[in-house]
């Protein structure tokens, strides 16, 4: 069964088609890469999925909704209740501790719970560190951190963007194998990437050229 | 943990762990404060600190008897209550009595007073010497002293000469149970017949002798001796017409019309007193520029003596007040006391007023641009706040802050600033007024315990209202800046 569903999606800026009548699905507990050059699409549709954006034209179907029309009050809503984000450059709140970090995502989506968030961090790694703020902590230090604020409030879909993009093999490692966890726990995830190593961790790849979907590959050795 | 505490956990750790930032959003809202503060206690403690100032320019009430009462020191002590002990500033009472200085041929108005109370409602006196401390001193006025050539140490001999009848009262009012009368009248020949009575306890006439020598002796001048006339006028009620009351005594009738003249126009005679002379010491003389100049000034006691009477005839009052509450207690002491009328000097209490509201509306203009000062520079800190924090309000939108979540912490962010710069200002703000206070009108300021809670108040309330536009912009920012690219 699918939980997300783009149908004919596209997305115009002017002249310029960043998305163009695209469709994909991505069914529950998928583990989902989309890869890309620079201009393809790629952050036009994570913003859409992640719902911080509408299409120009299409339908999205976030678990059977369709969210395409919906106002930025009520994606708020949805983005808080159902996906969990991972960004790129980390993106912690700089004056407060890892484990306050994680507990923000607690207070905007139900009750903060300290215990709850130490435990997240403790998932990755992380429960000595709790204490830290993040100019005290390695960049794969903080990511972990906002693995474990994404994945803290249970989300259908855990959505990332690069989220390898700024960190050395050993911690690229370290995230890779978490995603596998939650993957084997049955969370959805969707993972935007240029880099193809972490593309090939995942069930099935995405590729995306010009704004439109250039192809899609299985990835034969999952799991293996 | 609660939302609530999670809010605050926040907030504060926003305003503690951003230190360099915050300093100088706590720093424009303390010291905004401060100056509010600081001027609200000047505004406030203004008027009593210029009601102070004021007094020196003297009385601003006066005490007098009302028609047909006295003033004793007694009624003057009773009319005091009045008015509460904090707001008087002095009350002089003052009887002015000519008195002769029989050596120099001289006389002059004598102003029995309270010396210490002097100082307090005519703080302006100028004295050469010192005021009188003792009986039997007197503070001469600068122009007398001239006159007569006084100093400081010089005595004077002062002499109060009573006067032997009493020439206010009029026959009517004379004829009272028990009254010795004394009258004249012309007789024959325009010779004066003296004439004088006793009354008894129904004012009825009890005596009468007459006094006929001008008259020609072997017709009025028989009048004083002849028994059966005078009789006529025993129990007999004043006045009297002849022909009706009384018949003319033969041969005599301008002389016993001159008789019942003299008793009609009778008025009470009263006991000769001798007159009275007391020797002081000058130990100042009063320079005003004014008419006490004129004046010499002795105790109440002294005066006292020479006159044998407990009387005042003024009261000049140093109060201060506003001119509405010097009506209040004006009108207390006039409704509260038989015999005693309170008035205002409208003039000093007028002019005291329009200053004050000068002054008044002089600080409130300051204390709004001070105002206005403060928003704008608290707005323009907390708008940099805003920019310099946006990929931190993108996140937290990202993560699914709602608008009203991102309104309600920088809102927070924004009471906390000024619930510190409340405290700050009104601590400080005590301070700056304490210098203001004391070097613009030397006197220190009492802590208005109100201004704890009001500067806190008010300075949320202007965070509060610097921060809507900063919070707008805040509210604007798309959550997608928090992705790639960015």
């Amino acid at each position: 069964m699918s939980l997300l569903e783009l149908r004919n999606v596209s997305k115009i800026y002017g002249e310029l088609k960043a998305l163009d009548n695209v469709s994909i699905h991505v069914d529950q507990g998928e583990w989902v890469a989309i890869m890309g050059p620079s201009g393809s699409g790629k952050s036009t549709m994570m913003n859409i999925i992640g719902c911080m954006d509408k299409p120009s034209k299409g339908e999205v179907l976030l678990d059977g909704v369709d969210i395409s029309k919906e106002s930025s009050k009520k994606l708020t809503d949805i983005r808080r209740d159902k996906i969990g984000l991972i960004f790129q450059q980390f993106h912690m709140v700089n004056y407060l501790t890892a484990v306050e970090n994680v507990m923000v995502s607690q207070y905007y989506h139900s009750m903060p719970d300290e215990n709850e968030a130490l435990e997240a961090l403790g998932r990755v790694g992380l429960r000595e560190r709790a204490r830290h703020l993040p100019s005290q902590l390695s960049g794969g230090e903080q990511q972990r951190v906002c693995v474990a604020r994404a994945l803290i409030n249970h989300p259908e879909l855990i959505l990332a963007d690069e989220p390898t993009g700024n960190l050395d093999e050993a911690n690229e490692n370290i995230v890779l194998d978490l995603f596998a966890q939650l993957h084997k726990e049955g969370t959805t995830l969707i993972v935007v990437t240029h880099d193809p190593e972490v593309a090939e961790a995942a069930q099935r790849t995405i590729v995306l050229e010009h704004g439109k979907v250039a192809r899609e590959v299985i990835n034969e050795n999952f799991g293996k | 943990m609660t939302k609530r505490r999670m809010f605050l956990r926040m907030i504060t750790a926003s305003l503690l762990r951003r230190r360099s930032r915050m300093l100088i959003a706590l720093l424009s809202i303390g010291i905004g404060a401060t100056i509010l503060a600081g001027l609200v206690t000047i505004y406030v403690d203004v008027p009593r600190q210029m009601g102070a100032q004021f007094r020196s320019y003297g009385a601003n009430m006066l005490l007098l008897p009302q028609d047909g009462g006295t003033l004793t020191s007694d009624g003057l002590a009773q009319a005091l209550k009045s008015i509460p002990d904090a707001a008087l500033v002095g009350a002089a009472p003052y009887r002015y009595v000519r008195l002769d200085m029989t050596t120099r041929q001289q006389s002059f108005t004598a102003a029995a007073t309270d010396f210490e109370q002097i100082t307090k409602t005519s703080p302006y006196f100028s004295i050469e010497g010192a005021y009188p401390s003792e009986t039997r001193q007197v503070l001469v006025g600068k122009e007398i002293a001239e006159t007569i050539g006084v100093k400081v140490g010089s005595t004077m001999e002062l002499t109060y000469q009573p006067s032997n009848t009493s020439t206010d009262r009029t026959p009517e009012e004379s004829r009272v149970p028990g009254a010795s009368l004394s009258g004249k009248a012309e007789g024959f020949g325009a010779g004066v017949v003296y004439v004088s009575a006793v009354l008894d306890d129904e004012a009825k006439i009890a005596s009468i002798s007459v006094d006929a020598s001008t008259q020609t002796p072997e017709y009025g001048g028989l009048v004083p001796e002849d028994e059966g006339f005078l009789n006529q006028f025993i129990g007999k009620t004043l006045p009297l017409t002849l022909g009706e009351d009384v018949d003319a005594l033969s041969g005599a009738t301008v002389t016993s019309g001159a008789v019942v003249d003299a008793l009609n126009t009778a008025t009470e005679a009263v006991a000769a007193v001798r007159p009275k002379t007391l020797n002081f010491t000058v130990t100042g003389i009063l320079t005003t520029g004014g008419e006490e100049e004129e004046y010499v000034f002795l105790s109440l006691g002294d005066m006292e003596i020479m006159t044998g009477e407990d009387k005042l005839d003024v009261a000049e009052l140093s109060v201060s007040a506003s001119v509405d509450q010097l009506e209040e207690y004006a009108a207390s002491i006039t409704d509260n006391n038989d015999g005693v009328q309170a008035r205002l000097v409208k003039r000093v209490a007028r002019s005291e007023a329009s200053v004050l509201e000068k002054l008044t509306a002089l600080v409130f203009l300051v204390t709004l641009v001070v105002l206005l000062l403060t928003m704008i520079c608290v707005s323009t800190t907390m708008t940099a706040v805003v920019s310099e924090r946006r990929r931190e309000i993108g996140l937290r939108k990202a993560l699914g802050a709602s608008d009203g979540s991102i309104r309600a912490e920088f809102l927070g962010e924004g009471l906390f600033l000024g619930l510190l710069g409340g405290v700050m200002g009104a601590v400080l703000g005590f301070v700056f007024a304490q210098v203001v206070s004391v070097n613009v009108f030397g006197s220190s300021i009492t802590f208005q315990p109100l201004l704890l809670p009001a500067a806190i108040i008010v300075s949320m309330a202007i965070a509060a209202a610097s921060c809507l536009l900063p919070i707008k912009r805040a509210v604007a920012i798309d959550p997608a800046l928090v992705l790639k690219g960015e």
